[in-house]
């Protein structure tokens, strides 16, 4: 038997005000604060908020900060500048193609990622044998660090010597190489496949665990009603999962949107800037070109462009899991 | 019949299963061809003189991995070994060459990090974060003599007069051709004009499947590349006087035909190319001529050495009004104001000055001294390289490489303007769109110039170049 608190028996201690003085501060202390769960919350938040903050919120702060100021990569200064850089940003043709590929990649990137990433996740959690050994193959592109993978694919596309455009030659449907990533078209897609390649296995699993969590019931009653297979996807499915698919379509246009290491290793924003992105474009003009404030002006056009995407996204999750 | 089945995949799996492991066994075991050449002569001594003033402390230095591996296993240790002679800890970081710039920068906004940085290209931009070099410079000449102009053009702002690096060394960047491919029309001594690189690389491609490969990428290779042939033709990006002189007939005529050198003569790889894509082309027969330095070409000497037989070098290409190479690589050494031993820095690199003989050397003759008399006997190996090449005067040419060989932002100096130019690509692109038809030539050169002149107005602002007599 115990006092409050966890306090051992009465019997072995003095009981009283005067064993509440007796007991030491520092247990007092501690059993107080484990008692307080509004002060437990913050303490257990505090790593994660002090982390985004030195992470996220000092370089994002700085990054406004230095959008309107002249530094450059070789001279730290800081001297204010107004809105001179994005005067600049907004006369160079460049940055507007840019933002035109950010969200041409992006957005048919998501669609993407959400079609396979659909069909992945059905196939994902049919009874077959070796299911977790799929499971795990179709995780890879995922867990592979994304510079590596990226560098895989720049082989398999390389103008002379992809292994694709062999198969191909091979089998007769091509006669001379494809230039995957010399001809903008095909760079362009290049850079969209690479993208959906690498962010359909997180989809599919979100949409997993979406799936499992449908109830069987549901599925079991339709099936007695006579709903065949479309049905069931249309009417119940996918209603059932919609929050999921959004969430997952929400992670695929973040990752898309500010990922700059496929173009950046694929194509360099080449060739003649077809496939520079936001994130690539203002790496070049800031760090490589060493005008660090107009690079940050670029940048920074992500933030708003994402903020929006994600509360359109999120919203739309609750209304869907109100109604 | 099912058990049988299952037998039968699984004898499948297991059979092509140990196939793909002794097939990987013997690809890693195999190939190859012999290794390097044994050099033919002793590497030259060194020397060491002890420093003036005593030194202490400790010494970082940050430098790009060599494309010539040799070099980083010969300098590690002599580096350290001059420290431990003048009783300075020397640390060596190698990163690759293209991370260098992030990683110079994020030092100078930390105000803390190496020493000593190496950049392959003129790095104008760090002038008010590092040293002035202007007495390294004087100490230099007046131990080795003039320091080549190109160096030099490389390595000071005329505007402000600092040395903002020291450049003791730098890279020839000739032609390279395949002589197999070449002697059949009629130039087995390689191209000598851009008008024979269109008639015998058009007619390569024709007779022999061949392309050639001049990049128009966004990379470095293809940067130099432009370059030199807009210089061919009289056209620049600058002149002397820093003002941007870019939209001429003369880039026009340039860009029209780099046109026509594309449609006859190469394939849509060059707007793919990395730096490494036309090594890789020229060794593997797949491309008839690319320019670059000698790096591959040592490279081919230990992995296939029938290919490297093969591969010959040109000077630059003439053209209506000149033949001319920007270098391949500038060496540009500087010392960040937050360097903590400043003063080892400059004894390091007055050390490096009167070894640039045995840079040289190891670096197999693809460092060149920007001290000529430090290297009296470049010349001599040159005539008869000592490191195998077939025939041994394979390198003559490149004995007079300071006459043709010039620094990014001829006829001017490498300004931080030319640096952002060079660092967008806006050169390669120019020629690129109107290659591919995209635009004209007149077009493509009038929006070069559009996003060249706002990069030369801001650098101007800022006084970091000339005002170009305004």
């Amino acid at each position: 038997m115990t006092g409050p608190g966890g306090a051992p028996p009465a019997a072995t201690r003095p009981a009283g005000p005067a064993a509440e003085r007796e007991r030491p501060a520092p247990t007092r202390y501690r059993r107080r604060l484990t008692d307080r769960d509004g002060a437990l919350a913050w303490l257990f938040l505090a790593p994660a908020v002090v982390y985004i903050l030195a992470l996220v919120g000092v370089p994002f702060l700085l990054a406004v900060a230095f959008s309107f100021s002249d530094v450059t990569g070789g001279d730290p200064s800081f001297d204010w500048t107004g809105l001179q850089n994005f005067g600049r940003v907004f006369a160079d043709p460049v940055f507007w193609r840019a933002l035109r590929n950010t969200l041409v990649f992006t957005a048919l990137s998501m669609v993407f990622i959400v079609l396979f990433g659909k069909v992945l996740a059905n196939v994902l959690i049919a009874d077959f044998r070796g299911r977790w050994l799929v499971r795990f193959l179709v995780l890879l592109p995922w867990t592979t660090p994304v510079a590596l993978s990226t560098i895989t694919w720049l082989w398999m596309l390389d103008s002379v010597f992809s292994p694709i455009d062999w198969v191909l030659r091979q089998v007769g449907l091509i006669q001379a190489n494809m230039f995957y990533l010399g001809r903008p078209t095909l760079a362009m897609a290049s850079v969209i496949a690479v993208h959906v390649w690498r962010l359909v296995p997180l989809a599919a699993v979100i949409m997993m665990a979406g799936l499992l969590s449908i109830p069987k019931d549901v599925q079991e009653q339709a099936l007695v009603d006579g709903a065949g297979y479309w049905r069931r996807m249309v009417e119940i499915t996918i209603p059932l999962t919609a929050p999921v698919i959004a969430i997952s379509a929400l992670f695929g246009a973040i990752f898309t949107f500010t990922d700059m290491t496929v173009v950046y290793v694929l194509t360099r924003g080449g060739p003649t800037n077809e496939t520079q992105v936001l994130a690539s474009w203002a790496f070049f003009r800031g760090i490589e070109g060493g005008d660090v404030g107009q690079g940050a002006a670029i940048a920074l056009f992500l933030f708003p462009l994402l903020l929006a995407a994600a509360i359109a996204i999120l919203r739309a999750v609750r209304r869907m899991e109100v109604s | 019949m099912a058990n049988g089945s299952e037998f039968d995949r699984r004898r499948f799996l297991q059979v092509t299963g140990l196939a793909a492991l002794g097939g990987a066994l013997v690809a890693c075991g195999g190939g190859g061809g012999g290794g390097a050449p044994a050099p033919t002569q002793a590497a030259p001594p060194g020397t060491f003189t002890p420093p003036s003033t005593s030194l202490s402390g400790a010494l970082s230095l940050l430098m790009w991995s060599h494309f010539v591996p040799a070099h980083d296993a010969w300098f590690d240790p002599w580096v350290k070994d001059w420290g431990s002679k003048v009783g300075v800890a020397v640390t060596v970081d190698h990163i690759n060459y293209a991370e260098l710039p992030a990683r110079t920068q994020a030092e100078i906004q930390a105000k803390q990090g190496h020493d000593l940085i190496l950049h392959i290209a003129p790095v104008p931009q760090y002038e008010p974060s590092v040293l002035d070099l202007t007495d390294v410079v004087t100490e230099a000449e007046k131990r080795h003599g003039t320091q080549l102009d190109l160096c030099r053009r490389s390595s000071v702002n005329p505007t402000t007069r600092k040395f903002f690096a020291y450049a003791p060394a730098w890279v020839p960047d000739p032609g390279d051709y395949r002589q197999s491919l070449w002697a059949p029309v009629g130039l087995a001594n390689g191209p000598a004009s851009w008008d024979d690189l269109l008639r015998g690389g058009a007619e390569i491609k024709r007779t022999q499947g061949v392309q050639l490969g001049v990049g128009m990428s966004q990379e470095i290779d293809s940067n130099m590349a432009g370059r030199a042939l807009l210089w061919s033709y009289g056209a620049s990006i600058q002149n002397e006087a820093e003002e941007v002189v870019l939209n001429s007939p003369e880039t026009v005529e340039a860009v029209a035909f780099m046109s026509r050198l594309y449609q006859q003569a190469m394939t849509p790889e060059v707007f793919s190319w990395n730096a490494a894509s036309n090594n890789q082309g020229l060794a593997a027969g797949q491309l008839s001529y690319i320019l670059n330095s000698i790096s591959a070409w040592r490279t081919s000497q230990e992995t296939d050495p029938e290919t490297a037989h093969d591969i010959f070098f040109t000077a630059p290409l003439r053209g209506p009004a000149d033949a001319r190479a920007a270098s391949h690589v500038m060496y540009n050494w500087i010392v960040p104001n937050h360097a903590t031993n400043p003063a080892a820095a400059k004894e390091f690199l007055l050390h490096y000055t009167a070894n640039l003989d045995v840079v040289a050397w190891q670096s197999k003759l693809y460092d060149f001294p920007a001290y000529p008399d430090v290297v009296p006997d470049l010349k001599k190996w040159l005539d008869a390289d000592p490191f195998g090449a077939q025939p041994p005067g394979k390198l003559a040419l490149l004995g007079d490489a300071v006459s043709w060989s010039t620094n990014v932002g001829y006829p001017g100096t490498a300004n931080t303007a030319e640096g952002e130019v060079f660092a967008t690509f806006v050169i390669p692109n120019m020629f690129a769109r109107a290659a591919r038809g995209e635009v004209s030539a007149q077009q493509a050169v009038a929006d070069a110039e559009a996003q060249v002149t706002p990069i030369f107005d801001n650098w101007r602002a800022r006084g970091l170049i000339g005002t170009g007599g305004r």
